[in-house]
């Protein structure tokens, strides 16, 4: 038995995720997986149109099929009321029309999968078609049909961000350039399919097992869809295989699944095939987004204005919000006077939008960045250097209100040029754009600035914990926070094991279950390991508090004086051991004055709700990266390699370095896919590809070279200095190929995916090409 | 959403290939090999199973690879991983291994059978455009009157459209066979993807041909992806049988394999896109055939 | 409704019989009939391996085999493969390496990796990165998997 223990930190190692033992055997039960005793199966009845009116439903054939327990449409539902986080014009039976193809018409209970999609087929819907609002040009053309009774002309809504006066700023400028960039829909594709199990109990108290992201918003929401007491409902989530997002809000399928379970008074179990999943997801918004920037010849930016509008499909999610995200990038990616920027948001019937890591600002950046390059070569500067110019640095606020506390982009932006060697292949590659060979490369740079300690949009920001230690040591961290695939839980125990001392096979996380845990507004805005992390924390030293004081008594070595090392209690400076840290619990509550070691923490970050012209410092603390890709073009056919991807992260410091760089790693190739190989082709309202056959999601062989720099900037408001990076990965890789591909080949293609028909028609169309200064962007296949 | 497939009403697991032609006898029978398509299509609704299942995997007359009497022989059963594996088919016609080196994947490869692919018919079908080059004939056989009927087919002439082929509901695909190339044969298969596998092809190209010097002869192309059927591009052989594989030919080729594909226009690719494909790398692999 | 078809095979070393309809998937015999909840559903077309598992020691996507093909055969799935030696080594270097974020791709690498190391002991990284290109993630960006796969091929954890 040691007398001596050193002090060692767990921050920056490598810790194993706590869940993966149990993953890797396939052990682990996800939603999937589950099964309740007496459930029934649901499935849901799709329209089979793009916009229409629903004439009649006729469900007796169903409901005559043995082994089918209910079959509802929105007539045996009147009490349903429309759903959405963001708006709330999204009924979930479609009662009198279908404005998607996803549009569901009606659901069916039955006792097995099969029966259930048999009396699908049995189900008669009479339509009336309608003409398809199949773009926002239709949708806002003079005499469009209306998607929505109530928005006759097709707006959903709009937003507007200004600061400084952008006529002054274009008047200040030696160079003006205007492009119209287009951003395509993809969609999550997260391996495990959506679904959920809705139970009542024999009071009529609600459980759900359910993969939200947000559980405790889903919570009251659920309660107001349903006319229930928030306290009769409780939300369990499973393992999840994914998330990306794409479960920050309700779907259609969660409140039909709870009127089944409500109508037959049975378990309902609802999962899609991955064919749905593909139609009835949400996808990243797709947006067409007009840039007009300037810069003085000195390589000063002084003004950026952007129009953008967005494709909001049939109903309202986390898409329509997008803009909140784009016009923080717009304004304070790298430092800019003058700036305005607004978006119409329009109903058509197509898909509908949700939240995807990075929220917009994949869609921002790409266009920022695409202008930082092409000012930096109108100006005839280095880009680099013209980035490093108007590269903010820590300590300022920028014109919208946020303040950097820490801000390492020039960190980034040094480190990721010099270590991918990016001013000399930079200049190498131009050069070579005139050889004979077609096959090209080129590298290029761009970096992001994303929220990295939350977003103040709701009331709270914040997380709640509860820690109890036990008379083993043990530790529970009840947390609000969930994991979801992102190591959150295993960055909590971490934390909770440096506070205390304790190794990480001694704390259980508790997160997933809104009987038990506290609070937390969801895991979005890259805010799980600033907030949670510090809610944590606080509960933790709280604990820790309670056992010195009670040490001291025993002890007698002042409390200021204790630390805890490897489950011990000892004298900090020399590392003495005192006694066990669980012998002191169990006196704790073997004494006359029996108390436990239970604390609470609940976080708040100081960060501000932006007000009413969206200006105020939203988040706790901004992540910055830089990332230098290189890519190959082969112009015979237009495909595109990513070699190497060279990326600087910002991330205050690093906890858990597996955790961190599987983060970014996973990023960059969410990325890579966005750029370069994934698309959903939404023809008129219908998907064309549904399937992984022909959506094309990145493999093993695709990915490139990947050399991961981090920046630690000691973030003061962050847990162990660290700062969000769920997002940050993603989010500037679109931008980065478009300008390595510009280096490659001379061309600037402003519309994404860059797969190899739209690059070969990029390069070689049979009509002249745009040129560069025009900024028009391609158009569709003849 | 499609409508439900027909399950089968019964299955049979035959032995022996007499026994599994017994029961083709009657027509209505679906055959199951590997059942890499059979699956997939058949949940999708896109094929309809017929009234019997028949299990042709344990049937020995459709396993193995053999070389006899000048001919390389594959079994209707031999897998993708099996072809690639094979000692014959690596020294006799490592064109096939290319080819299954950019089969799907690698769990595909080790249910996906030769017989199957052949039958599928599919346009794209990476294996077919290199058993074009190889001249490769289709054998079937089927009961009549109690005696087994065998007949071949040439493979260029076996597709009659996507998913079709002139084999009948009663006959069974016994067995793919092919002569040995000849001496100073070459031969090269390029699929374009931005994977090396995994991947539905946009176009694919076989090329195999007898080089002597820089002469080319027996020239045997074949294009996958670009027409209903994967198929023989005679004009493009026409223009390189016999001729010295110098720019101007190539060049010439290139031009006319543009102009003799009849591709359509899809979620993968457009029509103008194909062709500049196929104008592009059949320049591609023969500049590679002239200065390898 | 299909009839059904009896039929007798070995899963994860154990006999067992059932009764299949004839259009069931291996992939339904394994999670609905047989309880083993490991092998997973990703998109019932054999295009992302999530349902990867061997038969007769050659790894298939369950999803695209026959229920009634399993007669006579010999199977594994992640929980047969997890208590081998090769499944722990697989397993401890999957932990070690971070190759596992929301895990549910997890069980059919692991299985594709089994099979890849049980043909080709030492694989070159190339050789690992190809013998994965049938199992899609969303997660991880495969990085670390590949890098699992290689430790575990050296038998470190």
């Amino acid at each position: 038995m040691a007398t001596v223990i050193e002090k060692r930190s767990l921050i920056g190692q490598k810790i194993a995720k706590l869940d993966a033992p149990d993953k890797a055997s396939g052990r682990t039960r996800y939603l999937h997986d589950l099964d309740l005793p007496g459930q029934l199966h649901a499935k849901i009845l799709r329209s089979s149109r793009v916009h229409a009116r629903i004439i009649n439903i006729d469900t007796s054939r169903a409901r005559a099929l043995p082994g089918v327990h209910a079959v509802l449409t929105a007539a045996d539902v009147p009490y349903q009321r429309p759903l959405g986080i963001v708006a709330k014009d999204h009924l979930p039976l479609k009662t009198d029309k279908v404005r998607s193809l996803r549009d569901e018409i009606a659901a069916v209970a039955a006792d097995t999968v099969e029966i259930a999609e048999q009396a699908l087929a049995l189900i008669d819907v009479e339509y009336e078609d309608l003409p398809i609002v199949a773009d926002v040009h239709t949708a806002l053309a003079l005499g469009a049909p209306a998607v929505h009774a109530n928005h006759p002309d097709n707006v959903t809504t709009t937003w507007d961000y200004a600061q400084g006066d952008v006529a002054h700023g274009e008047a200040e400028s030696d160079v003006v350039i205007e492009d119209t960039f287009r951003l395509h829909y993809v969609t999550h594709c997260c391996m495990g399919v959506s679904g959920i199990i809705a139970d009542f109990d024999a009071l009529g108290n609600l459980t759900l097992w359910s993969n939200t992201q947000v559980p405790f918003l889903h919570k009251r929401e659920f309660a107001q869809l349903l006319d229930i007491d928030p306290a009769r409902i409780r939300i369990i989530q499973p393992p999840i295989g994914g998330g990306f997002g794409s479960k920050l809000d309700i779907y259609p399928f969660e409140p039909i699944a709870i009127f089944l379970a409500k109508a037959t008074r049975r378990p309902v179990k609802l999962v899609f095939t991955r064919e749905e999943e593909f139609i009835a997801s949400p996808t990243r918004q797709p947006v067409v987004l007009t840039l007009r920037s300037g810069a003085k010849k000195d390589g000063t930016l002084t003004f950026r204005s952007v129009e953008t509008l967005h494709d909001n499909g049939a109903y309202t999610s986390w898409g329509a919000s997008t803009p909140f995200v784009m016009m923080q990038t717009v304004s304070s990616l790298y430092r800019v006077p003058h700036c305005k920027y607004h978006t119409t948001v329009v109903y058509t019937n197509n898909p509908y939008a949700g939240s995807f890591r990075g929220y917009g600002n994949l869609q921002g950046t790409f266009a920022v960045e695409s202008h930082m390059d092409r000012l930096a070569e109108t100006l005839g500067i280095d880009p680099l250097e013209f980035r490093l110019k108007n590269a903010q640095r820590p300590g300022e606020t920028t014109p919208q209100g946020l303040h950097f506390r820490t801000c390492g982009l020039q960190e980034c932006l040094r480190t990721a040029a010099e270590r991918s060697d990016y001013q000399r292949r930079h200049r190498e590659y131009a050069a070579r754009q005139a050889d004979p060979s077609p096959v090209k490369r080129g590298v290029g740079i761009a970096s992001m600035l994303h929220v990295g300690g939350g977003a103040k949009i709701y009331p709270s920001d914040g997380c709640g914990t509860i820690l109890k230690i036990d008379d083993f040591a043990q530790v529970t961290l009840m947390t609000g926070a969930s994991e979801i695939g992102q190591g959150s839980e295993t960055v909590l125990a971490q934390l909770v094991c440096e506070e205390l001392g304790l190794p990480l096979t001694s704390v259980k996380v508790v997160n997933n279950d809104t009987d038990i845990t506290p609070w937390d507004v969801g895991v979005h805005a890259s805010r799980t390991t600033f907030i949670a992390g510090n809610s944590a924390i606080g509960a933790a030293r709280k604990a820790k508090a309670k056992i010195f004081a009670a040490a001291e008594k025993v002890t007698g070595v002042a409390a200021g004086e204790l630390d805890l090392r490897a489950g011990q209690i000892v004298e900090a400076q020399s590392g003495r051991v005192l006694m066990a840290l669980d012998k002191l619990v169990r006196s704790l509550h073997f004494s006359d004055k029996a108390e436990l070691v239970m604390t609470t923490h609940y976080y708040e970050p100081p960060s501000k709700h932006q007000d009413k012209a969206f200006k105020g410092d939203v988040s706790a603390a901004y992540a910055w990266a830089t990332q230098v890709v290189e890519v190959e073009v082969d112009t015979d056919t237009g495909i595109v390699r990513t070699l190497k991807v060279t990326a600087a992260h910002d991330v205050g410091r690093v906890l858990n370095r597996l955790g961190i760089e599987g983060q970014i790693e996973g990023g960059i190739v969410m990325g890579q896919g966005y750029a370069t190989t994934e698309e959903l082709i939404v023809d008129r309202g219908v998907i064309r590809n549904p399937a992984f056959r022909d959506y094309k999601l990145v493999t093993a062989p695709e990915v490139p070279e990947i050399d991961i720099h981090f920046i630690e900037t000691m973030d003061g408001e962050g847990p162990q200095g660290a700062k969000g990076v769920g997002e940050a990965p993603a989010i500037c890789m679109a931008a980065a190929t478009a300008n390595a591909i510009y280096n490659a080949t001379g061309v600037r293609i402003r519309e994404l995916p860059f797969t190899p028909e739209k690059v070969y028609r990029a390069l070689h169309a049979p009509r002249p090409p745009a040129s560069d200064a025009a900024g028009t962007a391609m158009q569709a296949p003849a | 959403m499609a409508t439900l497939p027909a399950s089968p009403e019964a299955y049979f697991a035959p032995t022996s290939l007499d026994a599994a032609l017994q029961l083709l006898r009657g027509g209505a029978a679906t055959l199951l090999a590997g059942g890499t398509d059979l699956m997939p299509q058949t949940h999708a609704g896109r094929v309809r199973f017929a009234p019997t299942l028949v299990n042709l995997r344990h049937v020995p007359e459709l396993a193995g690879i053999a070389v006899a009497d000048g001919e390389l022989r594959i079994g209707a059963l031999v897998t993708v991983t099996e072809l690639m594996q094979s000692e014959a088919v690596r020294r006799h016609a490592p064109v096939l291994v290319d080819a299954g080196d950019h089969f799907a994947s690698g769990q595909l490869r080790n249910a996906a059978t030769i017989g199957g692919n052949v039958c599928n018919a599919s346009p794209a079908g990476d294996l077919l455009v290199p058993l074009l080059v190889l001249d490769a004939r289709v054998e079937l056989a089927s009961m009549r009157e109690g005696t087994r009927a065998v007949r071949t087919v040439p493979l260029r002439e076996f597709f009659t459209g996507p998913g079709h082929t002139v084999r009948r509901p009663d006959e069974v695909l016994v067995a793919m066979s092919m002569p040995l190339p000849p001496d100073g044969f070459v031969a090269r298969f390029c699929k374009f993807g931005t994977r090396p596998a995994l991947d539905i092809s946009a176009v694919a190209i076989g090329l195999g041909a007898v080089r002597r010097e820089r002469v080319l002869s027996n020239v045997r192309v074949a294009f996958g992806a670009v027409a209903p059927t994967p198929a023989r591009a005679p004009r493009t052989e026409a223009a390189l049988e016999g001729r010295t594989l110098d720019a101007a030919t190539i060049a010439a080729a290139a031009d006319t394999a543009r102009d003799e594909i009849r591709p359509i226009t899809d979620v993968r690719a457009s029509e103008w896109y194909r062709r500049e494909l196929i104008h592009n790398l059949t320049k591609r692999v023969l500049d590679d055939v002239a200065t390898a | 409704m299909s009839p059904l078809r009896e039929i007798v095979f070995t899963i994860n070393g154990a006999p067992r019989r059932a009764s299949v309809p004839l259009d069931m998937t291996a992939l339904a015999l394994i999670r609905d009939v047989l309880g083993f909840t490991g092998t997973k559903y990703g998109c019932g077309e054999g295009e992302c391996g999530s349902c990867t598992i061997l038969v007769d020691g050659a790894s298939v996507n369950a999803c695209l085999m026959f229920a009634v093909d399993c007669d006579g055969r010999d199977l594994t799935t992640i929980e047969g493969m997890a208590v081998t030696p090769l499944g722990e080594r697989l397993r401890d270097a999957f932990v070690a390496h971070g190759a596992v974020q929301c895990g549910f791709c997890t069980p059919g690498i692991v299985m594709q990796a089994a099979s890849l190391l049980a043909h080709d002991p030492h694989p070159t990284r190339e050789a690992i990165v190809r013998g994965i290109e049938g199992n899609l993630c969303r997660c991880t960006g495969y990085v670390k998997i590949v890098d699992a796969i290689a430790a575990a091929a050296v038998g470190e954890p």
